[in-house]
């Protein structure tokens, strides 16, 4: 023993390891009405403090009345919304539709518990139009635990926004006026409204938040454009008025 | 090695139209589609006296709402209906939605398509990867059920090809059983006129008299899904159908 020295690392044991995974931050939102759904997501991807990208969309569309937000790990988000594409359109294939609501949310289950044990790490929030015409929003975790809700917030800002929706759109806190109740679904342009106050205080909040929001609204069959024409510079993604229609909005946000 | 290669892929498909022609010795099988649902109805052969008729099993469920009769060596077609009835709940879990009919019979003639495919295949060889089968399946089969485009009725055959039919006669009785149906099927037919007609199609093809003994009826609806006939329910068809036939016998003669 005495006749060498120990070096550092055999002196103290030092362990290393790899991480794979990284959380590039952001926030996602989905709201359901009684006929349309909204699902918007900021555009910023960061990691730590420094900013990556100012523009990297989180919200996809999926079909003409499905559309995926997608928050976390952006590699694996970017992944996983390229599987889910690819199972939807092998679906289209074998079963000449396109794949109902429901059912691309149970897909998306079994796709996050097939990566049980190295998990995509992200939060999806699911929203569009029910078999029935309804505004529906699914939520799940990163291994697929999963829930239809009326509304969801998820990604770095979810803990600044999900208290203002439950307390706006659940009415959480709120008693209303003697002998009236509260509404169960709100109007399309008191929504879009919501969503975009949500996105403008997280902005501020929140370092992660920023740079710009992304809005896309699902309209069921046969439902007009009430709501949706007080906001300027919408854009509709789908060709024809049949069916169920899909919108677009953009709107810059503080960049600091 | 090209020649071998040509001859054997003419000899699968001359095995293959050999067991088509072998379907043809099978007992006759019967499928009607109404608005309310599909009704299947097959010829029990009873060879002797000594056999338990019930068990003769050649109407089975693959989910509840599919139902497949089959004609044929019906040994083959429990392989083929396990394969159906996996895929259907597999699609069921994967999709928390019923399998389409067209879809489930795509998946049958997937599998009777199998057959001929080299052994010398990647995944043939995997560990725990069954063999492609070394003769086709001497089966053919009705597959009726309800999903979301209403009620259909599938016809399949050991070359892997699927049909849709309104109503659709197999098995050795088949071509008189089909005449019958092209003459006697309408849209507007009801569930209880499909049952008299499937028995009335078997019964003329049939040797011996009808009873809920040698023959089985089984349906498909949007209420109450996949069912066999119980032995009562059978017995009251053939009773109405019988006594249908007999009323316009008499007339037909004069």
């Amino acid at each position: 023993m005495s006749h060498y020295t120990r070096t550092q690392s055999q002196q103290h044991p030092t362990q290393r390891q790899f991480n794979p995974y990284t959380e590039n931050g952001g926030t996602i939102l989905a709201i359901a009405g009684a006929d349309f759904s909204v699902i918007a997501g900021d555009t910023r991807q960061s990691e730590g403090y420094s900013i990556q990208t100012r523009y990297a969309p989180k919200v996809f569309k999926l079909t003409d009345k499905a559309v995926l937000a997608v928050n976390g790990f952006a590699a694996d988000g970017n992944m996983f919304v390229k599987k889910v594409k690819q199972r939807l359109e092998w679906y289209r294939h074998a079963h000449s539709k396109d794949m109902p609501l429901r059912s691309i949310a149970r897909l998306i289950q079994t796709m996050l518990y097939a990566q049980r044990f190295f998990p995509y790490y992200v939060y999806n929030i699911l929203g569009g139009i029910e078999e029935d015409g309804t505004g529906a929003v699914y939520s799940f975790d990163p291994v697929g635990s999963y829930e239809r809700e009326a509304c969801r917030a998820a990604g770095s800002a979810q803990s600044l926004v999900q208290p203002f929706l439950d307390n706006q759109i659940y009415f959480k806190n709120q008693t209303p006026v003697l002998g009236t109740s509260h509404p169960t679904h709100l109007p399309l342009r008191h929504v879009v409204q919501l969503v975009i106050d949500s996105f403008t205080s997280a902005t501020e909040r929140h370092i992660e938040v920023g740079d710009g929001v992304e809005l896309y609204i699902i309209l069921a069959r046969g439902r007009g454009t009430q709501g949706l024409d007080s906001f300027k510079d919408v854009q509709e993604l789908t060709p024809h008025a049949e069916g169920e229609r899909l919108f677009v909005l953009r709107r810059e946000l503080k960049k600091d | 090695m090209l020649n071998l290669l040509k001859a054997v892929f003419i000899l699968n498909l001359i095995k293959v139209e050999y067991a088509i022609e072998a379907i043809k010795l099978g007992s006759t099988t019967v499928g009607v589609k109404t608005s309310e649902g599909v009704v299947l109805a097959v010829e029990k052969r009873v060879q002797s006296p000594l056999l338990e008729s019930s068990s003769i099993e050649k109407i089975m469920e693959i989910d509840s709402h599919l139902g497949c009769a089959m004609s044929g060596l019906t040994a083959d077609a429990r392989t083929m209906i396990d394969h159906a009835r996996v895929t259907a709940q597999n699609h069921h879990f994967t999709y928390d939605e019923p399998i389409k009919v067209e879809s489930i019979t795509q998946a049958v003639c997937d599998l009777a398509l199998r057959f001929g495919e080299s052994v010398h295949d990647e995944d043939a060889l995997m560990v725990g990867y069954k063999l492609p089968p070394s003769r086709p399946f001497g089966v053919a089969l009705l597959i009726g059920g309800i999903d979301e485009l209403g009620p259909q009725l599938y016809h399949t055959d050991p070359s892997g090809t699927f049909v849709q039919y309104d109503a659709k006669a197999i098995g050795s009785g088949s071509e008189a059983a089909q005449a019958e149906l092209q003459d006697r099927w309408y849209k507007q037919m009801t569930l209880a006129e499909a049952h008299s007609l499937a028995l009335r199609v078997l019964k003329q093809v049939m040797e011996e008299k009808l009873d809920q003994h040698n023959v089985q009826l089984a349906q498909v609806t949007k209420q109450k899904g996949f069912e066999i006939l119980s032995d009562a329910e059978l017995k009251e068809v053939i009773d109405i159908t019988e006594a249908a036939m007999a009323a316009s016998a008499p007339t037909a003669a004069a």
